[in-house]
């Protein structure tokens, strides 16, 4: 009788597993839509490795990178990137201003919205208000502090008109923003709190991939459109593209090996580049930096508002050592100053790194009237915080704090998960700041940020009167030229004031299949080899 | 004391547990530092959104209005909204849930069968070669870190012998019957890694137990009646050192879950325990909140038929 009991018991047990099994497995697709195969694009799927679940389809909200690596594919944006920092077309042919307080855009005339309806200067236009008035948590609507609302002046011209001059914001607008289809997003409500999920009717979307079918925390699988005029010849060349699920970076790397990914969206571990490069059957592409590591001290302390304690410690940090040890020489200086090489036509050369000479650093706290003890340390101690989940900056950390010793000068280091160290920062509860900022794509927009008094990373808590002169000059002097001079100007305060300790810039190394070929890098990790167009334009290398 | 009320008791208990662990979950994930603003919106976000954002998810209420909003929306079954998705958090755990059971009670059933044959071999070869072996096996087991093992694992199986795939539950593109060899095949890996971790205890508890058993005067009294040894340790001491292994069982399941997390992140299962991963990187209170919940029920019932089935085996434990 027991066994009995048991056996029904196990039974149960088993046929539930069953049903709850069958509920997770994927439907089989549709037969392909007639004209495929006609297309001029291979039957080919890409399959790229990412970290994390896509948390959000909207991308006006979307913060992570495997959103914006996901939702690029699908909604456009007005400017791209090139190499030397400046930008480039995408949805937009021609941009710039009509007077001091109106920009424009003129868009192409060949887009469509994947249901068919035309994407035209109304759904740009749709976009930005909506973002103005809604103000999803995205790093779009941190751009329109200047923008008022937009208009769609013709089917293909947008005209933007700012409560001030900005000779930022039409780049940084369409640089940062996506573009979504108004018949879709108007109907649903507030653009901040639209989850985009697709629904019953799947994603309306106007990329070179179409989002078809979701597998959370395992995949998410995208077909190819067939007219997507940003790529050569109109058709994108993979048929489908996976982004595939590897929360573990190291079994990201043996997936790649093993050949189930062809290519890992975010950059290796710099430890990781070498061995890479040494497998037979990978190759690792370089993808420019465009942002840069740093540390603040924060001028709260009484100690640190001082300009030679400031210079001292900028001389007790081995930047070279730094790069070649911890990065392995993956990273390139900027010369300590906020306009990096990567954005060359303000790279200025003169800006020299702060030479690391711990004798230096002592004369300048002596100067500073401070006296060292017997065992030669000086009577302060600063505390630096610093993400544990960023394993490059906990290396460094501490060879500052070893630097800093040398130089009589106590570092206390004060590694912390990743959303306390947020809060800390957010709060102003540190002494230094070491950190990384992804992207610093626009020189006006950079200082006006970091170092404007209301600016909101301004981790310094600098308010030099000089400084916020130059950098509203710049940001409303439309010349370019001029506007160089002054940001020139700007750099240079911040690198002799210390307002800001800039490391270095950390290129990228992203890996793929060497069976693929094709792709188109562009700078910084959210875009490098996993950009629409690069995917478009990846083809499967024939034997 | 009536079996009814002696179930009746149990699962008064189980539901004060599950209020209990609602709670202290609750107030625990309020007092982690950091602020979901912070983990979902982007660093440069201004005041205003910030406290746009607060406001959206409830967070600028008292933290008792907060709670007790939470309570009354959990007795009607519904968990909130996902901050960082947009979505019922049903939806979200009930993506994941089936996945976690299949991975960790796989675990368990193999713990089992290898463990209670280990720990029978070793108690019944006591202090010789092959309980020596495997102690040596038991307490290596419990030394592993599910990392470090599920990197060899795939090392191994993964890449150098290509027996079994890296990562995921199953291949894009395939369905029907070849969905669930996919499946299959996907499970072996993570399955062997958690059994492996999970082993030694209950392989080390169960010949413990069974030692014990083994030295009980029923035994001495059927040796002398001449009962063959195979029937005495079969059927006499490994059935009575079956009752703690039984207890065993439901407090592995907890352990099971926790290892499931790390199990999960290595081998890119798309389990809940990898839900939690992520949830607690973006401070996803609702979330957390609507896991451990989960989490709390599926220990306590557990726990509740591991006690049941105790009581119905050996009725001393009802008058306990």
């Amino acid at each position: 009788m027991t066994t009995h009991k048991t056996r029904i018991a196990i039974g149960a047990i088993a046929a539930a597993a069953a049903l709850a099994l069958t509920a997770c497995a994927p439907q089989a697709p549709e037969p392909a839509a007639s004209g495929d195969a006609s297309s001029g694009g291979s039957s080919d799927t890409l399959t790229i490795a990412t970290t994390t679940d896509v948390v959000n389809y909207n991308p006006l909200i979307g913060n992570s990178r495997s959103d914006y690596w996901v939702t690029n594919l699908m909604y456009p944006h007005l400017l791209s990137i090139g190499d030397d920092g400046s930008k480039s077309a995408e949805l937009a042919v021609d941009w710039g201003y009509v007077d001091d307080t109106t920009g424009f855009y003129e868009i192409r005339d060949d887009m469509t919205w994947s249901d068919g309806e035309p994407l035209t200067a109304e759904d740009v236009a749709y976009t930005m208000n909506a973002v103005k008035q809604d103000a999803p948590a995205g790093t779009f609507y941190g751009q329109m502090a200047n923008f008022e609302s937009a208009e769609a002046v013709s089917d293909t011209r947008v005209e933007i008109t700012l409560t001030q001059p900005d000779s930022s914001i039409v780049e940084e607008i369409g640089f940062w923003g996506n573009v979504v289809p108004q018949h879709v997003f108007e109907p649903a409500g507030s653009v901040a709190e639209f989850a985009n999920d697709g629904g019953e009717d799947g994603w309306v979307s106007a990329g070179p991939y179409r989002l078809t079918s979701v597998q959370v925390g395992q995949s998410y699988t995208l077909e190819r459109v067939e007219n997507y005029p940003l790529v050569e010849g109109g058709t994108p060349g993979p048929a489908s593209v996976i982004y595939r699920v590897f929360p573990d970076v190291n079994t990201e790397i043996l997936a790649l090996q093993s050949g189930e990914v062809d290519v890992i969206a975010n950059s290796l571990p710099p430890a990781q580049v070498e061995q890479l490069r040494n497998t037979d059957g990978i190759e690792v592409a370089e993808v420019t930096g465009l942002g840069y590591a740093h540390m603040t001290y924060n001028m709260q302390n009484p100690d640190l508002a001082k300009t030679e304690v400031r210079r001292a410690l900028a001389h007790a940090a081995d930047y070279e050592a730094i790069r070649d040890v911890v990065l392995q020489g993956q990273a390139v200086s900027t010369g300590s100053s906020p306009l990096m090489p990567v954005l060359s036509k303000y790279y200025d050369d003169s800006i020299t790194e702060y030479e690391y000479d711990p004798e230096l650093s002592r004369q300048l706290m002596e100067d500073a009237g401070y006296t060292a003890d017997a065992s030669g340390m000086f009577p302060v101690s600063f505390r630096l915080i610093y993400s544990l989940q960023d394993p490059v900056t906990s290396q460094w950390a501490q060879l500052v704090k070893d630097g800093a010793a040398e130089a009589g000068i106590t570092i206390e280091l004060q590694g912390t998960e990743r959303n306390t160290y947020l809060a800390m920062t957010n709060e102003g509860d540190y002494d230094i700041y070491a950190g990384n900022f992804a992207i610093m794509d626009d020189p006006v927009t950079n200082f006006a940020l970091s170092y404007l008094p209301d600016g909101a990373i301004n981790y310094t808590y600098v308010d030099d009167p000089a400084l916020n002169d130059l950098i509203l000059q710049a940001s409303a002097t439309f010349d370019e030229e001029e506007k160089i001079a002054i940001m020139r100007e700007a750099a240079q305060l911040v690198h002799d004031e210390v307002y800001d300790n800039v490391m270095y810039t950390q290129n990228l190394f992203v890996a793929h299949s060497s069976d693929w070929a094709g792709f188109i890098s562009k700078p910084s990790e959210l875009l490098s080899i996993v950009n629409p167009i690069s995917i478009a334009s990846a083809y499967k290398v024939t034997e | 004391m009536s079996y009814a009320l002696f179930v009746l008791r149990r699962v008064g208990r189980g539901v004060f547990t599950i209020l209990f662990a609602v709670t202290v979950t609750f107030l625990l994930l309020r007092l982690l530092p950091g602020d979901p603003a912070l983990a979902i919106a982007s660093p440069n976000m201004t005041d205003e959104t910030r406290a746009a954002l607060l406001t959206q998810y409830g967070l600028d209420q008292p933290l008792i209005v907060q709670y007790l909003l939470y309570l009354g929306q959990m007795v009607q079954g519904n968990l909130g909204t996902s901050f960082t998705q947009s979505i019922p958090v049903v939806d979200v755990l009930m993506q994941r849930l089936p996945w976690t059971l299949l991975l960790t009670l796989s675990a368990l059933l193999l713990t089992i069968v290898i463990g209670i044959p280990l720990g029978v071999i070793a108690a019944s070869h006591k202090n010789r070669f092959l309980d020596r072996m495997v102690q040596v096996f038991g307490v290596t087991g419990q030394s592993l870190f599910v990392p470090s093992v599920g990197i060899v694992l795939l090392f191994v199986f993964g890449l150098n012998l290509r027996w079994f795939p890296i990562g995921g539950a199953y291949d894009d593109g395939v369905y029907g019957l070849e969905w669930y060899g996919s499946v299959l095949s996907h499970l072996v890996l993570p399955v062997l890694s958690l059994t492996l971790i999970q082993l030694g205890s209950y392989v080390l508890t169960m010949r413990a137990t069974l030692i014990e058993a083994l030295g009980e005067d029923y035994i001495t009294l059927a040796k002398a009646k001449g009962v063959p040894p195979r029937t005495i340790l079969w059927k006499h001491a490994v059935r009575n050192a079956m009752l703690p292994a039984t207890t065993l069982i439901g407090l592995q399941l907890g352990f099971l879950v926790g290892g499931a997390v790390l199990t999960e992140t290595v081998f890119a299962y798309p389990g809940i325990g990898r839900g939690i991963y992520e949830a607690v990187t973006q401070l996803d209170f609702p979330v957390l909140q609507g896991a451990f919940l989960l989490l709390a029920v599926t220990v306590v019932v557990a726990n509740l038929i591991t006690d049941l089935a105790y009581g119905f085996l050996d009725p001393r434990v009802k008058t306990a």
